[in-house]
């Protein structure tokens, strides 16, 4: 066993009530750890480049600290057959690398790369601007290994494409917090790298007028990548002197060949010319690269204080409501920056706010907001110094609450994985 | 079956109903299930055994002497409005028509083994009246009386047909109001223009005494597209009533009598307007085995429906424009047992300023098929809404269909719901475009 | 089922659906043997209609109290004995459960009972805009619950994905007879549970009503079909179209074997001689169509295509798409029986498997013709034979297997998209580990504990248990 029991495993953002900390080498000594804290009963804290460690309540009981960067193998990267199997440790912006090098890429948009594990985001189910089009990770995961609250591993899905055989596991891990099982490794479907890109963008007076423009884009010929709706003080500059006049922002994103993408920013401008929308700015080339990262960045880019005194809610409802959701939010909290995959009705909105305010801010404000307009919302990070319950992070249970829980027993018994952090922890 | 008679198990297995049928036409089937939705009966009630699959299943069953024919079964197979749509959507290429159509009839055959209750209306009403239009004309004399003096339209309204029992009420029902029929028919109509085509044209029997307007736009049409017409005497119906209902042999000397009664040499086509006597007339070859079998096939290789006809010929465009919105039913005897399909909508495509608009579940049974809707009235209810709610669907003024059957029953439909709409034949249609006459009340 | 026990069940059924609604004469529950596989058979012992969720739910209980099995069924086009009674039991037909419930475009979204044909929703969408992407061969009759079930596939998937990608949420019964929703709004709390029920053959829950994802349609299309001299060359090509950066909507390659049965069947013109000929199909923005185009002919032509034709109306498309749709059964031409195969490799391993099924061919002296969703890995090899011939039966079952194997070989898996039902049921310990395995089962038993929905299914029992576990003379016919 290849570890390394040395302080400097421990992730200095997060505090964990941490025994130990040990950040194996390989697959075999992960499985070998858990087992051992499975007979112990001691809590597994498990984490990768710890950039979404904010998400969750904070752990309270002491236990062992299970660093996954260790596991940063490239296992397999059989470029023409658009999948890579990669260990879980592998931080997102090695795999970009890599797999620009052929031309291909995986679509999703994962902020913080060159620390972010690909484990955690999987873990986490980190997705952005691009799942309007492209998807989340669930769409992308089609082989999983995992190490379960015992020490158990085993694997789930294969190395192709379409696979109808068992279940899927790979779908069960995703998104499920490190809760179930510890991800070891991975295989992924990946795509052709797009050549160019642009961002066509609009202003809109109101959400009335906003919710006009988006309604409008259900009948585009484009294909857009992304369709984003923004608005608040992190988006008052596009740079360059353009500021927006206080309302909200429509940026389409297109990405394609270069035919492609200059057909359609010429077909969304006209389109949209026809339906009396004042066109405001398109992005084009770097500019345009540029600024999907911008928007990749967002959530998790702290704009003052070290972020310390930011609360982060995302909120998921019908895209219909998004416009409805965003007024209100700007209603109640004028100086709220907010980001919204309006295509997919997911809200992202960022606050300042006192440590000992958030609860109330999130049980008596933001949640009724969403849960009126038939939504959920959980908190994605909370400010420095408050301590929010699980309930009032990831508020009521969700439906099917009781398979879940099954699950959760089948797969970690004596619930050492997360334990306290998350609902299923 | 009247219910304390029991057939004794002897008799039944004596006479195995699927013992004429062909076992390889059994194995054709490879139980994909394809064809399921397809299916009219199965749409409707979603019961394998009410879909084609199961019915090939049931039979097949008895074929192989696992199972005997019970009452259940019969219902099911019963139900069945051999539309053959199945055979449109089988991909294995199985002869749903050649199974459940001897299978019927050897049912039948044995039932008059059994001291079976005397079905009037098969025997008087289907094999006696429906085969002549001269007596089908005479049968309907009081219904037309009664619609001349406004009665029929008041008695339909009132529901007072429902008192009539049965199939002879629902029967009435069918009777649209009256259409000036036309003249008799002559035995000899040159072409207009170069000649282009002879062709010898089929009259039948309830087509002639209910449709003969339509006979006389389907004449029309061909001598404008440059026909010689001849109206052999000596022909009746098709035999397909007969068949159907389990009588073979009434049905094969119907047939004789049409083989007969057309001289094969020197004409391209025998014409047949409606499809389900056309899809009769081309199976004449298949039917029976003997000695006259091959004289039969060589009268249905030259039988073409009036649509594919036209289409194959080449239609001569009409010029009267016709400003209307119109939608087209697949006859299932049409698009199913001919596969003719795209040449309606070819031929009607060529009308100036008709708009068709394709018929969503087009290809569905109407519930009419052949005497089915007198015969299973329930089912052929459900399926007529459902079609009708279809046509609706399109905003269409105008529904088309090829086949007498449905015409019949879309159009009692139509009148029994008040909704705006013309039911028509393709050539009633096309006749008017011809005639420069557009859509006249 | 006990008889016994047999007659107050069926008589709650009964109070509880209706007597039409309820099946019980052995003549009417023969047809419910087998469902698109038909080499296994057994009746249930009842055939339930219910007409709502809440009505599958009272059937599930009923069925508790009486430990009876469950089985759910639609369109029963399943190649994998998926709808198979193994025990007898009760099955829950959900054919009457059709309706369309919404259409909302705003939200992308279609809202339908389990019991929608597939290609009713696409009818109904027609003239939105929209499509609902999943396309399995089966489309016409197979019902958009059964494609949940079973996370069926097609053609389109190459670039669509399968079901599991176009399902947002689920209303779902479980073995205890609880109803769930998941979905349609994402859970950002919780665990993804539609991920897990797509595509679980109906052992986790029973789908009543499913909210599914529509998908723009293309503006344009090029249907290619592209004439090879040998197979190599045809999936030489096909890699190197994806390794181009291009994803077509569908690369679907039919060896010379079928192409002589379709020939028969529809009489297309396509040449017998040719040793495999790809359907290819580019779709999106028309801009970009005739340079993908250009590259896609230039690579066919590197291979030495010997012919590469364009479908120049939409009618010639269809006809295309209706050969190659239809060409399984088509097959029903050139032998009295056959069984289709659904294996699956990385892409790149294409040219093995199909050089391998050629000689298993050889070794076991059966007749292979071969189509393939080629662009995704999935190759179908069709397995001549004359079930009366016990003896080729025999071959058959033995060469099946051992492509299979190969498959597994490759590094892909016995099925892309017909399921595990009974048909595989052996073969899941070759492809997954005990572990694997004990995983999967921990996830039915959380959601099926006393195994009731659909047992004998997609898992081999723990124990060894010969009642559910299928023999090598149980399986793949025909």
């Amino acid at each position: 066993m290849n570890q390394n029991p040395e302080s400097s495993v421990s992730p200095a953002t997060v505090e964990l009530p941490l025994k130990e900390a040990v950040e194996p080498a390989d697959q075999e000594a992960v499985a070998g750890i858990i087992e051992r804290a499975w007979k112990d009963g001691i809590p597994v804290y498990p984490w990768g480049g710890c950039t979404q460690m904010g998400r969750g309540a904070r752990a309270v009981e002491p236990g062992m600290g299970l660093s996954l960067r260790g596991l940063n193998r490239l296992v397999d990267y059989p470029s023409r057959d658009l999948t890579v199997t990669v260990e879980a440790g592998l931080t997102v912006a090695e795999l970009r690398h890599t797999l620009a090098r052929h031309n291909q890429r995986l679509p999703v948009d994962i902020p913080n790369a060159a620390t972010a594990t690909i484990g955690g985001a999987v873990a986490a189910s980190v997705a952005g601007p691009r799942q309007f089009r492209w998807g989340t990770l669930r769409d992308y995961v089609i082989g999983v290994r995992a190490v379960d609250g015992s020490g158990m591993v085993f694997s789930g899905g294969g190395r192709v494409v379409k696979n109808a055989a068992g279940y899927d596991l790979c779908r069960l891990l995703t998104g499920s917090y490190g809760t179930l099982a510890v991800l070891v490794q991975l295989t992924l479907m990946v795509k052709p790298m797009p050549e160019e890109t642009a961002f066509v963008i609009v202003e809109a007076s109101d959400h009335g007028d906003a919710e006009r423009i988006l309604a409008h884009l259900v009948r585009t010929r484009t294909l857009p990548s992304a369709v984003e709706l923004l608005a608040g003080p992190a988006w008052e500059s596009l740079g360059d002197g353009l500021a927006s006049r206080g309302g909200f922002w429509i940026a389409v994103g297109l990405e394609g060949s270069p035919d492609e993408v200059s057909w359609m920013v010429d077909q969304l401008q006209a389109e949209w010319r026809e339906a009396g929308v004042a066109l405001w700015h398109t992005l084009h080339g770097d500019e345009a690269w540029a600024f999907w990262d911008r928007l990749t960045e967002f959530p998790w880019k702290a704009a003052s204080n070290n972020g310390d005194g930011e609360l982060l809610v995302q909120f998921h409802v019908f895209p219909s409501a998004v416009c409805e959701l965003v007024q209100r939010l700007r209603a109640s909290q004028p100086r709220a920056s907010i980001q919204a995959h309006a295509g997919n009705g997911v809200v992202l909105a960022r606050l300042d706010i006192a440590a000992e305010q958030a609860a109330a801010m999130v049980e008596q404000n933001l949640r009724p907001m969403s849960a009126s307009l038939g939504g959920r919302a959980i908190v994605l990070k909370q400010p420095r110094g408050s301590d929010l319950s699980r309930q009032a992070i990831f508020g009521p249970a969700p439906p099917g609450w009781q398979v879940m829980q099954a699950i959760k027993r089948q797969f970690d018994p004596k619930g050492i994985l997360n334990r306290g952090r998350f609902l299923l922890g | 079956m009247s219910s304390n008679h029991e057939p004794s198990k002897s008799q039944a297995s004596a006479a195995n109903p699927a013992a004429s049928i062909g076992f390889e036409l059994f194995l054709d089937c490879v139980h994909c299930g394809l064809c399921t939705s397809a299916c009219p009966t199965y749409t409707e009630l979603g019961d394998e055994n009410d879909g084609p699959r199961g019915r090939i299943y049931l039979m097949r069953q008895i074929a192989e002497g696992r199972m005997e024919l019970d009452e259940s079964m019969r219902r099911h197979l019963d139900r069945c409005l051999d539309c053959r749509a199945c055979e449109t959507a089988c991909p294995s290429g199985v002869h749903y028509g050649r199974l459940i159509e001897p299978f019927r009839l050897a049912v039948e055959e044995s039932d008059k083994g059994l001291a079976k209750r005397f079905d009037w209306f098969r025997e008087l009403v289907l094999f006696r009246l429906f085969p002549y239009a001269n007596r089908i004309r005479l049968a309907m004399a009081p219904v037309r009386w009664a619609q001349r003096w406004g009665l029929y339209g008041l008695a339909e309204r009132l529901g007072l047909f429902r008192l009539i029992p049965g199939r002879l009420g629902q029967m009435i029902t069918l009777v649209g109001p009256p259409v000036d029929p036309g003249k008799k028919l002559p035995s000899f109509l040159p072409a207009v223009g170069r000649r282009r085509a002879r062709v010898a044209f089929f009259v039948g029997c309830v087509a002639e005494a209910m449709f003969r307007h339509t006979h006389w736009a389907t004449l029309r049409v061909l001598q404008e597209n440059g026909c010689d017409i001849l109206i052999p005497q000596g022909q009746g119906c098709c035999g397909a009533i007969h068949y159907h209902a389990g009588s073979s042999e009434g049905a094969r000397r119907l047939a004789d009598a049409n083989v007969a009664a057309f001289e094969l040499d020197g004409i391209d086509a025998i014409i047949v307007n409606h499809a389900g006597c056309g899809a009769m007339l081309k199976e004449y070859g298949i039917h029976w085995h003997d000695e006259r079998q091959s004289a039969r096939a060589r009268f249905a290789a030259k039988v073409r429906d009036i649509n594919e006809f036209l289409d194959q010929l080449g239609l001569i465009p009409p010029t009267g424009r016709i400003e209307a919105v119109a939608t087209y039913h697949d006859a299932c005897h049409l698009a199913h047992a001919q596969k003719v399909r795209d040449a309606p909508r070819r031929i009607l495509g060529q009308i100036p300023g008709l708009e068709l608009r394709e018929l969503p579940e087009t290809e569905l049974c109407c519930g009419s098929a052949g005497t089915y809707n007198l015969n299973q009235p329930e089912m052929a209810q459900r399926l007529i809404r459902r079609k009708l709610d279809n046509v609706l669907r399109t905003g269409a003024t105008i529904v088309l269909a090829s086949n007498a059957g449905c015409l019949l029953q879309i159009g009692r439909e139509v009148r029994q719901q008040r909704r705006p709409l013309t039911v028509m034949h393709p050539m009633d249609l096309l006749d008017l475009s011809y005639r420069g006459m557009g859509l006249r009340p | 089922m006990l008889t016994a026990m047999k007659a107050p069940l069926l008589a709650k059924l009964r109070r509880c659906l209706g007597r039409e609604n309820v099946l019980t004469e052995p003549s009417e529950l023969v047809v419910y043997e087998c469902d698109g596989y038909t080499i296994e058979k057994n009746q249930p012992d009842a055939v339930v209609f219910p007409r709502s969720a809440e009505q599958v739910a009272e059937v599930v209980r009923l069925c508790n109290e009486y430990d009876v099995p469950v089985i759910p069924r639609a369109a029963g086009t399943s190649l994998a004995g998926g709808c198979l009674p193994v025990g007898g039991g009760v099955v829950v037909m959900l054919t009457r459960m059709n309706r369309i419930l919404e259409i909302d475009l705003r939200n992308r979204m279609a809202v339908v009972e389990a019991g929608v044909p597939n290609l009713q929703l696409s009818r109904a969408l027609a003239g939105t805009g929209y499509h609902f992407a999943p396309d399995p061969s089966s489309q016409v009759a197979s019902t958009i619950g059964g494609n949940a079930a079973t996370n069926a596939g097609g053609p389109h998937t190459l670039k669509y994905g399968v079901t599991v990608n176009h399902v947002l949420g689920a209303e779902a019964v479980l073995g205890d007879g609880s109803i769930i929703q998941c979905g349609p709004l994402p859970e950002p709390a919780g665990l993804d549970l539609i991920g897990v029920l797509v595509g679980s053959e109906g052992t986790l829950a029973i789908l009543t009503k499913l909210w599914v994802r529509l998908t723009p349609n293309p503006q344009d299309y090029r249907t290619l079909r592209v004439i090879f001299n040998s197979v190599d060359d045809a999936t030489n090509a096909i890699g190197d179209i994806i390794a181009a950066g291009i994803i077509p909507a569908a690369m679907e390659l039919m060896d010379r074997g079928i192409v002589e049965a379709v020939e028969a069947a529809f009489h297309f013109g396509f040449p017998l001689d040719a040793e495999a000929i790809v359907v290819i199909e580019l779709d999106g923005l028309s801009v970009s169509l005739d340079w993908q185009q250009r590259l896609v002919v230039e690579l066919c032509n590197k291979w030495h295509a010997r012919e590469v034709l364009q479908a120049s109306t939409r009618a010639e498309r269809e006809l295309l798409w209706k050969c190659r749709k239809m060409a399984v059964g088509a097959v029903g031409r050139l032998s009295p029986s056959y069984c289709i195969q659904d294996g699956v490799v990385p892409r790149t391993q294409l040219p093995r498997i199909l050089a391998r099924v050629t000689e298993i061919s050889g070794k076991h002296q059966v007749r292979i013709v071969n189509v393939a969703h080629a662009g995704d890995g999935n190759v179908h090899p069709i397995l001549l034979f004359d079930e009366r011939d016990k003896e080729q039966v025999a071959r058959v079952l033995a060469a099946g297997e051992d492509i299979l194997e190969e498959c597994i070989r490759c590094g892909g898996s016995v099925t892309a998209e017909h399921g595990i039902g009974v048909e595989k049921l052996a073969l899941m310990d070759r492809l997954f580990g005990p572990t694997d395995l004990t995983a999967m089962r921990r996830v039915r038993d959380a959601f099926n504990p006393a195994g009731r929905l659909n047992p004998g299914k997609l898992l081999p029992s723990a124990n060894g248990d010969q009642t559910f576990r299928v023999g090598a003379s149980r399986r793949a016919l025909p």
